[in-house]
């Protein structure tokens, strides 16, 4: 494959600031629960900070830590689906297809990062919210899973940009809407197979982790941990 | 991609943009508004804007596509193709931003898009405070407006009392030439994120205008106290991006930050180390610092102290202080000997949470990094650029309320960020006019007579001066979509009143703040286009100390300590600020940082006293003031300080549109009604509160309901 | 004690099994109307389901799979009573089975009917349920044949398709005595099922080749059922479902259950049908037997489950297993294991105490307590995921206890018009042989 995209988020410059979960909101048309549904843990964060606290008062500390899909290489969440709505492109991405999603639950059972996130109903926004809505970005109807894709419609056109120019697709030129919009720049996403690229060093780095590596679902989203 | 990068693009392309659709998004800047045949479906447009969400403000980039809304006209509804905002990022060209937005600032869109946005003038048909309102037509409205404010100028024009937000730009001039006009005093500034106390403290010492800018991104080992400088304090974005580049943005330093604050703030969270201080004894742990500088060689620079305020620092008795401060002396000791070791060492100080003795605190880090040898040099503190328009002053909102007869409130909401204990309420009953420019119907709409709303930010002329930065800068953006309703931006509204009024006039525009810094070569036109006017900061500013005492004194806090046990902390919360965040629904759906919770926010409960108290996670808690209750849901944080009591301000708007109208309690409402000094700032933290728990589980949802990683099995 | 049936006159049997096919009481009515009612709710709270979205559920993440996976998992459970009790005494020729295999059978077949029925009630999208089969389409699409969701599709048709056979094979020359004389519509029904039997030699030797074969196959597709249900479950990596003795587990759990209910449905006929000269202590005794050793075999899979996780102390098993054995879970594991062992334990081991009655009881419990099983299983490893922060609660809605409330009518109401259309209990198997067959 041309391309194997990933992403490195830099724990020890992530302030938890959520910018990214706001970024990925507007990008990708996720719709606003409302509080009766968000109390059934019903709402809908492609991207979310984990929070655990560590220790007790004085010595406290807070751990910060987003998490999104991890587009696995061995994704779990792949094999189970009986219709192929979700399964791995070209590019190492997991893609979800929602117009052949039939809502089985089953990718979201077997997701060990639980960032699998289903419509439960219709999804709604009272006007003139709607006009916000990200044409690039399909609605998803009642009954179909959703879940963080990388971004592909910015990198499609990332590489149309690019193609038009006539030149090669360049690192840094995909930028997914939450490293975008990340203040402290902790995040870092691109090409894995381009050993050059940001996202490769950073993989390669003494801090590199993967969450849940153990499971050995080869996760492309890398954890520079903190320095302690 | 980097600035100069765009310079070139955007000098190679400029109305030519306008017809050539497919690129990358700087080749589309537009700074001219865009006609709905412009609208190219499938393509996309970036035009520069300014977030106005907060005072930083952060330079943006709004992204354009085709909308279609369903309009009504004569009776049948129509849909309507209109150029839409689609999104909103940071201009990378913005020195602030840097290209990039706080959550906040990215929800802005759903402010223009919010489905209880005023569509045009109101009168008032009930009693005030009851908001009951009618639509009228403009002149109407002008009519009714300037002939209420001329009778009252005829009487006395200084009963004229206009509330403003922070901010200088276009606005705030605008402002000020209307109430000059009238012979009005000042406008006020009526906001809890203008930081009048850091001003004060930059001034009385270093004689500078406007908010320090301190320089972590090269600081090698910063102390910050007392200013939550990630979440809400001055720039967040500004200050989240130089973080980043502090920590792990060189390759052969890493920025190690200890952060001495009375809440777990995310700034705190960050650091690599949190000193859980006293709420209002940070003036007491920048003497002990000092002191310990002194007596370890480390006041590299402290021969520039003035005598006396050398003196205040060596009579400094440390154990007793760090006593007072309720931290643990040996690891004060280390963490200031490892600070003035460092060799770009920096403390960021701040009132995140204003107290009575704030001015103190920030005096003294002031004369610390003086000590460290750092003001106005790489990795230290900075002198504010010079302003094109200088930033209101006053800040004694109450004051000026209580002798209102006409009240003017823009950008402003006293009813929700003033304690009743203010009278704010009686005020607004006895003036003879509210009159509100708000863009909705809020807790202060409430009590206005007349409502003539606002355009919204992206579908204004907007100029404006950033909160905090280091090189002369103005961020500017011209309208680029057409106006949804019937509304008027406030420049307009306000010519129109002075017209009626017969006054002295001068209508306002960017070019007014623009024109008179433009660099030669660069024209108006340039700036509209790039989104702002960035200019080269001078020469190294040498530090001139005006400022010659120190003082010390003790936080004052209202309310009887055996009676009011708990000290009380409402804060500036990451996605709600002062409160005005609250109506967006996808700043109501993110997490609070501290407990995770979603669509209402909890009152933050140290484990001990909770346990004293029984209350667990959920319970609603009574918190009691001197000066009244509320109730809301517990969070037992594990990391709160006990006997201190937080809560993000944001919740309990009387009225705020359908997402924040009646949700949740206002922890402001309860305060004391005690400002600071100098300044007239409210103080936050002044106030002790009792605590009871006044139920079971209500309202109390959190996005995650576990704690800790290593967990029991006592979740639900 | 009265003769053994086999004793009893041809005759009389023929009029004793045949005469609940004739005449209504007031009483059938009533409950056949009332199991109507109950299904028709459920019905009516699936079109709600249906028209509203899955949000109508008490399902939320992390906890996708609810009340409907469980009722899946129990009614397949349930239909491994027939195909098993039936098959294994047919085969190891059993005399005591003859009353009790079709009773057998029938619930088997409308078990299955039932528990297929939620794979599709629980789609977030149930109205597409057919691209889960292999269908020629426009868009060239297929299935996917890795998903075990695949594998039960197939094992679930085979084996429905598998027990209708088996259950209509022995009704023939119960069909062709049937059409003989009776009602007109009747005697068209029946003889179309007979197939046009004569009870020839020949017919005879084919019918109890064709029973044998099919006993033995449908013994096989019965195992495999529900090892390939179990690896719904075993075949993720969620903690304490990945797990290998799953298979042989709900093998066992399933046989168990099926047994109860078979027990239960005995019961229940005797009394309505006053079957008690067919239906008699040393048939309940035995399946009694057999429902003990069925639950000691259940809690020794139980333990071998639960021992190795807790011994092992993984921290992502533990946290499911303590959810389960002592946080919110602890309850409906408990409950479980004086239902499926104690209680059972008690009343069949002891024999003073093991009668009909508390045989019938015992049964009860392991039904309840098998349906909790299910429960305990799907549920907790759903609310305790590997990221602590995601963990969450379930609780069913008002949707999906009607639904599961109505199934159980269902299944009522089924087993009621079949003991109404077809002998409950096969007649010609107490014919006499042909060649003594005179007068
Ligand atoms: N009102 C309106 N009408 C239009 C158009 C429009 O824009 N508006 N567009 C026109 C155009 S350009 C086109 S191409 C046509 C498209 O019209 P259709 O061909 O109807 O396209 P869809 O409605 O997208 O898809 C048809 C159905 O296929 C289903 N489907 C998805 N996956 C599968 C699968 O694996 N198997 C099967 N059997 N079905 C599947 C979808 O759920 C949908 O119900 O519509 C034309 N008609
Ligand atoms: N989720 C989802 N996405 C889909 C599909 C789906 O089924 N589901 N279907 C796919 C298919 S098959 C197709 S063909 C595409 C169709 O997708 P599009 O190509 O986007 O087609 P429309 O959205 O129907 O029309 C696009 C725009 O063309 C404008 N328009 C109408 N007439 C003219 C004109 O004369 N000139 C110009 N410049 N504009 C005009 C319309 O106002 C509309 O805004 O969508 C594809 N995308
Ligand atoms: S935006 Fe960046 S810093 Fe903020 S939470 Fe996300 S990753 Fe962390
Ligand atoms: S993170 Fe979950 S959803 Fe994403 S690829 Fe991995 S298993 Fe699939
Ligand atoms: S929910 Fe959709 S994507 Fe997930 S397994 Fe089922 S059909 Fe596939
Ligand atoms: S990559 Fe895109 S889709 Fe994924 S979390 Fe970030 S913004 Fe959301
Ligand atoms: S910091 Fe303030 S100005 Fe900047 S983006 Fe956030 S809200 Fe807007």
């Amino acid at each position: 494959m041309e391309h194997r995209w990933g992403m490195a988020i830099d724990l020890d410059r992530c302030t938890g600031c959520e910018a990214c979960v706001v970024a990925c909101h507007a990008e990708n048309n996720l719709p606003v629960s409302s509080p009766e549904q968000a109390g059934k843990g019903r709402t809908d964060h492609w991207i979310r900070i984990d929070r655990y606290y560590e220790g007790e008062f004085p010595d406290v500390k807070v751990k910060y830590m987003p998490v999104l899909c991890q587009h696995c290489d061995d994704a779990p969440c792949e094999p189970v689906c009986p219709v192929y709505a979700t399964y791995h492109n070209g590019e190492g991405l997991n893609v979800q297809v929602y117009n052949r999603c039939v809502g089985t639950f089953y990718c979201a059972n077997n997701c060990p990062y639980t960032v699998r996130y289903f419509n439960w109903f219709a999804p709604e926004w009272p006007e003139p919210l709607h006009l916000q809505h990200n044409p690039d970005v399909s609605v998803r109807v009642a009954g179909v899973m959703e879940k963080c894709t990388f971004c592909i419609h910015r990198i499609k056109r990332s590489k149309q940009d690019a193609a038009r120019d006539g030149r090669a697709l360049a690192d840094g030129d995909v930028q997914p809407a939450c490293v975008q919009s990340c203040p402290a720049e902790a995040m870092v996403f691109g090409d894995l197979n381009d050993p050059q690229s940001k996202v490769s060093r950073a993989a390669g780095s003494g801090r590199a982790t993967r969450l849940l590596e153990e499971l050995g679902t080869k996760p492309k989203v890398f954890y520079l941990q903190k320095v302690k | 991609m980097d600035r100069r990068g765009f310079f070139k693009i955007l000098s190679a392309t400029s109305a030519g943009a306008l017809t050539t659709a497919c690129g990358t998004k700087s080749d589309r800047l537009i700074p001219l508004l865009v006609p709905e045949h412009e609208i190219v479906p499938g393509e996309e447009q970036w035009h520069p804007a300014v977030c106005t969400e907060c005072g930083a403000g952060c330079g943006a980039l709004v992204r354009i596509m085709e909308g279609v809304r369903t309009v009504e006209r004569n009776g049948e509804a129509l849909r309507q193709r209109i150029a839409a905002v689609k999104k909103i990022e940071g201009n990378p060209l913005d020195p602030v931003s840097g290209g990039r937005l706080c959550a906040r600032g990215q929800a802005a869109v759903q402010s223009l898009y919010h489905p209880d946005r005023l569509r045009g003038p109101m009168k008032r048909t009930g009693d005030r405070g009851r908001a009951q309102f009618t639509p009228v037509s403009w002149e109407e409205a002008i009519d009714a407006a300037s002939q209420k404010i001329a009778k009252v100028r005829a009487a006395d024009p200084g009963r004229i009392v206009f509330l403003t937000s922070s901010g200088a730009g276009t606005r705030s001039l605008a402002i000020e030439r209307f109430v000059k006009a009238l012979g009005a005093p000042a406008p006020v500034v009526c906001s809890l994120t203008d930081f009048p106390v850091e001003r004060k403290a930059a001034e009385m010492v270093f004689g500078w205008k406007g908010l320090p800018v301190y320089d972590l991104a090269h600081a090698h080992h910063a102390l910050g106290v007392g200013a939550d400088f990630l979440g809400g304090w001055a720039s967040p974005v500004y200050y989240g991006r130089q973080f980043g580049n502090f920590r792990q943005g060189r390759l052969e330093v890493r920025g190690h930050l200890v952060q001495a604050e009375s809440r777990l703030s995310i700034t705190a969270a960050a650091a690599d180390h949190w000193l859980p201080l006293r709420p209002g004894s940070e003036p007491q742990f920048l003497a002990a610092a000092g002191r310990i500088l002194l007596d370890s060689r480390l006041a590299r620079n402290g021969g520039q102290l003035p005598a006396a305020v050398l003196e205040r620092f060596q009579s400094a008795d440390v154990p007793a202080l760090v006593a007072f401060c309720g931290l643990d002396e040996k690891r004060v000791r280390e963490y200031v000997r490892e600070l003035g070791e460092s060799d770009a060492p920096v403390v960021l100080a701040g009132a995140s949470i204003v107290q009575s003795n704030s001015l103190d605190a920030i005096v003294a880090s002031h004369y610390l990094n003086l000590m460290l040898g750092n003001v106005g040099k790489r990795g230290g503190v900075l002198p504010p650029a010079a302003a094109a328009v200088p930033a209101t002053g006053n800040h004694r909102a109450a004051e000026a309320l209580a002798r209102a007869e006409v009240v003017l409130i823009d950008g402003a909401n006293p009813a929700y960020t003033l304690p009743r204990s203010s009278g704010v309420f009686d005020a607004l009953t006895r003036a003879e006019t509210v009159i509100g420019f708000g863009r909705f119907l809020d807790d202060s709409g409430a009590w206005s007579d007349l409502l003539l709303p606002d355009h919204d930010p992206l579908e204004s002329e907007i100029a404006l001066v950033p909160a905090v930065s280091e090189q002369p800068a103005v961020t500017m953006a011209r309208p680029f979509v057409e106006p949804l309703y019937a509304t008027r931006a406030v420049e307009k509204t306000l010519a129109d009143l002075a017209r009626k009024m017969e006054l002295e006039y001068q209508a306002v525009t960017a070019k007014d703040i623009v024109q008179p810094v433009l660099p030669d070569g660069v024209t108006l036109e340039d700036a509209a286009r790039q989104g702002g006017l960035w200019l080269e900061s001078k020469t190294e500013a040498r530090a001139t100390v005006v400022g010659q005492t120190l003082e010390l004194n003790a936080a004052a806090f209202e309310g009887d300590a055996a009676e009011y046990p708990m000290t009380f902390q409402p804060y500036l919360s990451l996605q709600f600020h002062d409160g005005s965040g609250a109506h967006l629904p996808w700043m109501q759906e993110l997490p609070d940082p501290a407990s995770s919770a979603i669509w209402g926010l909890p009152v933050e409960i140290d484990p001990k006293t909770a346990a004293s108290l029984r209350i667990a996670n959920g319970d609603i808690v009574r918190v009691q003031s001197p000066h009244g209750s509320i109730d809301a849901p517990a969070y037992v944080h594990p990391g709160a300080i006990p006997g201190v009591v937080s809560m993000a301000i944001g919740d309990g708007h009387a009225h705020y549109g359908r997402y924040a109208s009646g949700r949740g309690a206002n922890p402001l409402s309860i305060l004391a009604p005690v400002w600071e000094k100098s300044t007239g700032a409210l103080v936050l933290g002044g106030t002790r509160v009792r605590l009871s728990r006044a139920g079971g589980p209500r309202d109390w949802i959190q996005f995650s309901t576990v704690d800790r990683q290593e967990r029991g099995f006592d979740h639900r | 004690m009265a003769a053994a049936p086999e004793l009893l006159p041809y005759k009389q049997i023929r009029e004793d099994l045949f005469r609940p096919l004739s005449g209504v009481s007031r009483r059938y009515v009533l409950a056949t109307c009332l199991a109507f009612i109950v299904g028709a709710a459920g019905l009516a709270a699936w079109v709600y389901q249906l028209r509203r979205g899955m949000g109508v559920t008490g399902l939320q993440r992390p906890v996708f799979w609810g009340f409907y996976i469980v009722d899946f998992v129990f009614w397949i459970g349930i239909s491994h009573a027939g195909t098993l009790i039936s098959a294994i005494l047919r085969l190891t020729d059993a005399a005591w089975r003859k009353p009790v295999t079709r009773a057998a059978e029938a619930i088997t077949v409308f078990a299955l009917m039932i528990g297929a029925m939620f794979p599709v009630i629980h789609l977030g999208r149930a109205w597409l349920f057919y691209w889960l089969l292999p269908y020629p389409n426009s868009r060239l699409l297929w299935p996917n044949f890795r998903s075990p969701l695949l594998w039960d599709l197939t094992a679930i048709v085979t084996y429905l398709t598998g027990s209708v056979i088996y259950l209509y094979l022995p009704l023939i020359p119960d069909m062709a005595q049937l059409a003989e004389h009776n009602t007109p519509w009747r005697r068209k029904l029946y003889r179309a099922l007979a197939l046009g039997w004569t009870g020839s030699d020949r017919e005879w030797h084919a019918l109890e080749r064709a029973m044998k074969l099919m006993a033995c196959i449908i013994l096989a597709v019965a195992i495999s059922v529900h090892t390939v249900v179990a690896w719904d479950f075993a075949m993720s990596i969620a903690p304490m479902w990945h797990s290998t003795i799953f298979g042989p587990y709900f093998v066992t759990g399933a046989i168990f259950s099926g047994i109860a209910a078979l027990l239960v449905a005995l019961t229940a006929l005797r009394k309505v049908l006053h079957l008690e000269s067919y239906l008699k202590w040393h048939h309940f005794n035995n399946l009694a037997k057999l429902l003990l050793l069925m639950s000691l075999l259940w809690l020794y899979f139980t333990l071998a489950e639960n021992l190795t996780v807790w011994y092992g102390n993984e921290p992502r098993e533990m946290a499911v297993f303590g959810a389960r054995t002592r946080a919110q879970y602890a309850p409906y594991f408990w409950t479980m294991v004086a239902l499926n062992f104690v209680i059972p334990f008690v009343l069949l081991g002891i024999r003073r105490l093991r009668t009909i009655a508390t045989a019938t009881i015992a049964a009860v419990c392991v039904l309840a307590g098998m349906w909790l099983e299910r429960f305990v299983i799907v549920v907790p490893t759903l609310a305790n995921p590997r990221l602590a922060a995601a963990s969450r609660g379930y609780a069913p809605t008002w949707v999906e206890i009607a639904i599961t409330a109505a199934t159980f009518a269902a299944m009522a109401m089924l087993y009621m018009i079949f003991s109404k259309l077809f002998p409950i209990i096969a007649v010609w198997e107490f014919k006499p042989h042909p060649e003594e067959d005179e007068d």
